[in-house]
């Protein structure tokens, strides 16, 4: 049985239910290859053309992508859709002309060098020279990025008609104009982008709408990629030194936003002297959301000024520790953290240490998790030093009130714990705050410090494992309350059965596991029978491992379903 | 509680408002400037020294000063206060007017635009209640509001009063002027809006010369809301502008407003935050219809296009505006969107939306309505009969039940043997409207099974044949495929 491939697709875009002809609409690449060049010249373009006046504008925006896609199918004919497309990129909804914009930049992607000029170039042209309707400017001006390259003798044309485009009244092509001058300087000849493009953007820059000047950043920023240093400091840098002394708070934030990939492109030499003081500015601007972006673009702009002049910031990150925004807090954290790689140790140690400890019990739980998560970075560069004053505060949010704080913390101690590799020193000051996982109202908060427990025992050796770790699991085992942490004990000393040999089992975890098999609470003795069972598979001598099986067969009459069912699987083994 | 703060606070602006100079009920000493005016006897020839201290007060009021912090600057704020009331004081003499006033227009309306002309500033709410979508009784409130509200009552009065005449205001209403006052529209402060509101309305009224380019402005800032920001808090105080601009329209309309029409008002429909203007929009359609019943089918068009999804509220804003526009229609030229009217209305009924449903039902209320219906019997009869029967037997709300039983007699007594035989067809056509997705996936099956076998023999032509993704399918999220996930749409 065959079926007309196109048969199909009209039978489908007949239904009822757009969604089903939206369907349809991007199955057409299926169509397209069975019925080739030919037919889709004399029939799915006719079709698409009647569908343009009464379809609605998702099959519209189906179409405009899946012309993209035919004209991969037909590279050779693909010039036979730019009818279409043309006629597309004047419809007034939005998503369909911006579709329809990319896909003609597809179909110009297989067309030669005379074909554009000749095609698309005209096309272009009546599209910029539309007077009745606006949206056929905006269309040529997102178009004109990908002709103008491939223009040749129409280019001077092309400039001309750009010129008029940008001197267009509608706010609408303005913006247009704004958002996309940076890409179009990427493709134009430098003596162009220097003599007119600049002339238009630095007119934007003074243009009354802020929605306008806030387009310019992201321009400015790509117009100087195509620019040495010297045009730079020229003509780039007074408008963004214009942008960042803004009367508007949306064009500061939007420079805040871009400001440290400005730097990159811009260069060292103009970020070290220039763009500090404009940095610093943002940092310190008066309205909170632009200092939030500035923050977040920090990070990345320390890391590529060099490194004698970071400190010039340091003073304005001890003051957006006070902060009355936490939002700006919280994204300060992370920069602390990193900057103290950067400083010399002593440096950091006197100016940035103090602020995260003031931000480690700030009210806000985001700005403790952030700074806390800092506070390990900030350690591991200063090698450790003066470790005992961090104690009091690891311990302070060991016990903070927010769960997400404390698996915060317990993942920091666990850091710190595997790059300090000193047992004493662990003794002394972080063993104490780690062990407090043991008893965290938290579930997430356990499992994470008890999937830590065979890294650290492997750095800090069975002996403390034995010894000290061991000792707390007994203590919460004998003296605890809530079975919930008595659980968690238990699965601690599983993990260190883990990271030990069998005869150190034998003598030292089995005989506490059997007293637990015999436990009262029915979970109690489920998991002691999971951790019962991790040492069989371990232990070598043979009477012990005779001795915990007939412990285990002892369960098989266990009042409890559950137990009594793991017992006999447990055995099985 | 707190909804009780924000009312009494409301009720205090309302007050405000509605007495926008307390001052001079207030027994006071004439301030100082227009006591001095008083001894001037000659007021054609104003002294020097007044003039100078007019200029000096103008001047004054033109700085800027952070009004969002109460602590700074408080001396000069207060001195500000004071200038700007004898400023206003000013204007209530016709004579000072002339000679003070008008000679200096241009350092008034400079320093107007020095106070107005600010970006707008994000009004944070400190609670986080409130769900999202549900509207907010708590007005937001801009603390430098008590500072612009006087300059804006001082522009105001200026434009008022009858003693600028259009000539010399003209020069200083320019296009930029404008484009900036039209963004200060989307303040987030009620009160400046209606300020803003009332002096635009009284520009246009005054300054016949600009009108045509303040409309052009008008449909830039509705251009802007329609394809790019789709928010604008201003847009209910301009549509309300526009109302009495149309209410103005010459008939028969000229071909700039039917573009406008067709252009703004209908796709103003389709923007997320259609609710907030509704009214105001449903005032400016209805009064185009007016001046232009053919408009009506377009409107019917363009509501059935942009049909909303997923908004039940604005549903049913949608089916009221609907019944309103119908009633302007001609029947005749209704008839190629007699299908999608008929459908959209059953999927209403049909829906799970109560209110929804109801409101629907009371098309059927409508005599007007009615007679379309009887207009295109062979249409209608064959799709209503058996979808109404089949609902009126099934419906999980009584009330409703009810309704559909009696919009079934009503059927029944239009025409008995068009009904009976609508019912009676074997196999209703367009019963698949009110089927669920399980059906309907049923249905879909053989049609399916073609593509796949289409596909199958792509894929042997074309071995580097790439399978396309539909987007309507049970594993995927359509956002990714509807080019609205752009960052640009606000979720209400």
């Amino acid at each position: 049985m065959s079926e007309n491939p196109f048969e199909v697709f009209i039978e489908d875009m007949e239904n009822e239910e757009v969604y089903l002809r939206v369907n349809a609409m991007h199955r057409v690449r299926i169509i397209c290859t069975l019925i080739g060049v030919e037919n889709i010249r004399s029939q799915l373009i006719p079709y698409f053309d009647s569908l343009l006046d009464k379809e609605e504008d998702e099959v519209l925006f189906a179409m405009a992508e899946e012309l993209g896609n035919i004209a991969e199918l037909m590279p050779d004919q693909s010039k036979l859709l730019l009818n279409l497309l043309e006629k597309l990129v004047s419809f007034d909804e939005t998503v369909v002309r911006e579709q329809a914009v990319n896909s003609i930049t597809v179909v110009c992607e297989y067309l030669s060098d005379p074909e554009i000029v000749n095609i698309i170039v005209p096309m272009w042209l009546r599209l910029a020279q539309n007077e009745d309707n606006f949206i056929c400017k905006i269309s040529a001006v997102s178009l004109m990025s990908s002709i103008y390259g491939r223009a040749g003798c129409q280019k001077e044309n092309m400039r001309q008609e750009f010129a008029e485009l940008c001197k267009e009244e509608t706010l609408m092509v303005r913006r247009a104009v704004a958002s996309k001058i940076g890409e179009i300087a990427q493709e134009m000849e430098k003596t162009y982008v220097i003599a007119q493009l600049l002339q238009v953007v630095k007119e934007l820059c003074y243009n009354e709408q802020d929605t306008i000047r806030q387009l310019c950043s992201m321009s400015l920023m790509n117009i100087a990629r195509v620019l040495n240093s010297q045009e730079i400091k020229a003509n780039i840098l007074p408008l963004i030194i214009l942008q960042a002394e803004d009367k508007s708070w949306k064009v500061r934030m939007s420079l805040a936003q871009i400001l440290a990939d400005v730097a990159q492109i811009l260069g060292q030499e103009i970020a070290d002297f220039q763009l500090i003081p404009i940095f610093t500015n943002l940092l310190k601007d008066c309205q909170s959301d632009v200092r939030v972006e500035a923050v977040k673009s920090l990070l990345r702009f320390i890391k590529l000024i060099s490194r004698e002049r970071v400190y010039l910031i340091i003073g304005n990150i001890q003051q957006l520790t006070e902060d009355p925004i936490a939002q700006v807090k919280q994204n300060i954290c992370e920069v602390i953290g990193q900057v103290a790689n950067l400083l010399p140790k002593q440096q950091s140690q006197n100016q940035l240490r103090k602020c995260l400890f003031q931000l480690m019990s700030d009210e806000n739980w985001e700005v403790r998790r952030n700074a806390i998560k800092a506070m390990g970075v900030f350690a591991i560069a200063i090698e450790f030093e003066e470790l005992n004053k961090l104690i009091p505060h690891l311990k302070r949010c060991m016990n903070d009130p927010k769960w997400r704080v404390r698996k915060e913390t317990i993942q920091t101690i666990i850091q710190l714990a595997l790059q300090l590799k000193q047992l004493d020193i662990f003794i002394e000051h972080l063993e104490e705050v780690f062990v407090l996982f043991l008893r965290d109202r938290a579930a997430e908060v356990r499992s994470i410090g008890l999937s830590s427990l065979c890294e650290l025992i492997s750095v800090y050796k069975q002996e403390w494992a034995l010894g000290n770790l061991l000792k707390k699991c007994i203590e919460i085992l004998e003296k605890d309350g809530g079975s919930l942490f008595r659980i968690n004990a238990l699965y601690a000393i599983q993990q260190i059965c883990f990271a030990i040999e069998g005869p150190q089992i034998e003598t030292n975890l089995w005989p506490i596991v059997q007293k637990y098999l015999k436990d009262p609470i029915p979970n109690i003795r489920f998991v002691s029978l999971k951790v019962a069972k991790s040492f069989l598979k371990k232990i070598g001598n043979q009477n012990i491992s005779i001795q915990i099986r007939q412990s285990i067969y002892g369960m098989f009459e266990d009042p409890d379903r559950d137990v009594k069912f793991y017992a006999q699987e447990a055995l099985q083994y | 509680m707190q909804n009780r703060t924000a009312n009494s606070k409301q009720t205090a602006t309302g007050r405000q408002q509605a007495q926008p100079n307390p001052t001079t009920q207030q027994p006071r000493a004439p301030p100082q400037m227009v006591q001095n005016m008083a001894r001037v006897t000659d007021p054609k020839h104003v002294p020097k020294d007044i003039r100078d201290q007019f200029l000096k007060k103008i001047h004054f009021c033109s700085q800027p000063y952070d009004f969002n912090d109460d602590t700074k600057n408080v001396k000069e704020k207060q001195e500000r206060s004071q200038y700007l009331q004898e400023l206003f004081d000013l204007l209530k003499e016709p004579n000072f007017v002339t000679n003070l006033v008008v000679p200096h227009l241009d350092l008034i309306i400079e320093m107007i635009e020095k106070n107005i002309f600010r970006p707008l500033p994000i009004l944070k709410k400190t609670a986080t209640n409130g769900e999202i979508g549900m509207e907010d009784d708590d007005q937001l409130i801009d603390p430098a509001w008590t500072h612009l509200q006087p300059v804006y009552e001082y522009f105001l009065q200026l434009i008022v009063n009858e003693q600028p005449d259009v000539k010399s205001l003209k020069i200083f209403i320019t296009h930029s002027f404008i484009q900036e006052f039209l963004e200060l529209f989307d303040s987030e402060e009620p009160r400046e809006r209606e300020y803003l509101k009332n002096i635009l309305h009284r520009l246009y009224a005054k300054l016949v010369p600009r009108r045509k380019m303040i409309r052009k402005a008008i449909n830039d800032c509705f251009y802007t809301l329609i394809h790019e920001t789709y928010k604008f808090n201003g847009a209910a105080e301009l549509l309300d502008i526009l109302a009495s601009i149309i209410s103005g329209f010459a008939v028969p309309l000229r071909e700039e407003h039917v573009i406008f029409f067709k252009t703004v008002i209908i796709p103003l429909h389709k923007v997320q935050t259609c609710q907030f203007y509704h009214e105001q929009l449903l005032r400016c359609s209805m009064l185009f219809l007016s001046k232009d019943p053919t408009l009506a089918t377009f409107l019917v068009e363009g509501l059935l296009r942009y049909w909303p999804f997923a908004n039940s509220a604005k549903e049913v804003m949608f089916l009221n505006e609907l019944l309103e526009v119908l009633e302007v229609c001609e029947i005749s030229k209704l008839e190629p969107l007699i299908p999608k009217l008929f459908k959209r209305l059953i999927k209403c009924i049909a829906g799970p939306h109560l209110q929804v449903a109801d409101r629907a039902m009371c098309f059927f209320e409508n005599d007007y309505f009615l007679t379309i219906l009887k207009s295109y019997k062979p249409f209608t009869f064959p799709l209503l009969v058996p979808v109404i029967a089949q609902i009126a037997d099934t419906h999980w709300h009584k009330v409703l039940q009810e309704s559909l039983n009696a919009l079934k007699t009503i059927l029944k007594e239009i025409d008995y043997q068009a009904f009976d035989k609508a019912l009676n067809t074997k196999d209703p056509k367009y019963l698949y409207i009110i089927q669920d997705a399980k059906n309907q996936k049923k249905d879909r099956q053989k049609i399916e099974e073609k593509w796949k076998n289409l596909t199958k023999q792509a894929l042997q032509k074309n071995p580097n044949f790439k399978e396309p993704v539909v987007p309507y399918s049970d594993t995927h999220i359509v956002g990714e495929h509807n080019g609205l996930n752009n960052g640009n749409i606000t979720i209400l």
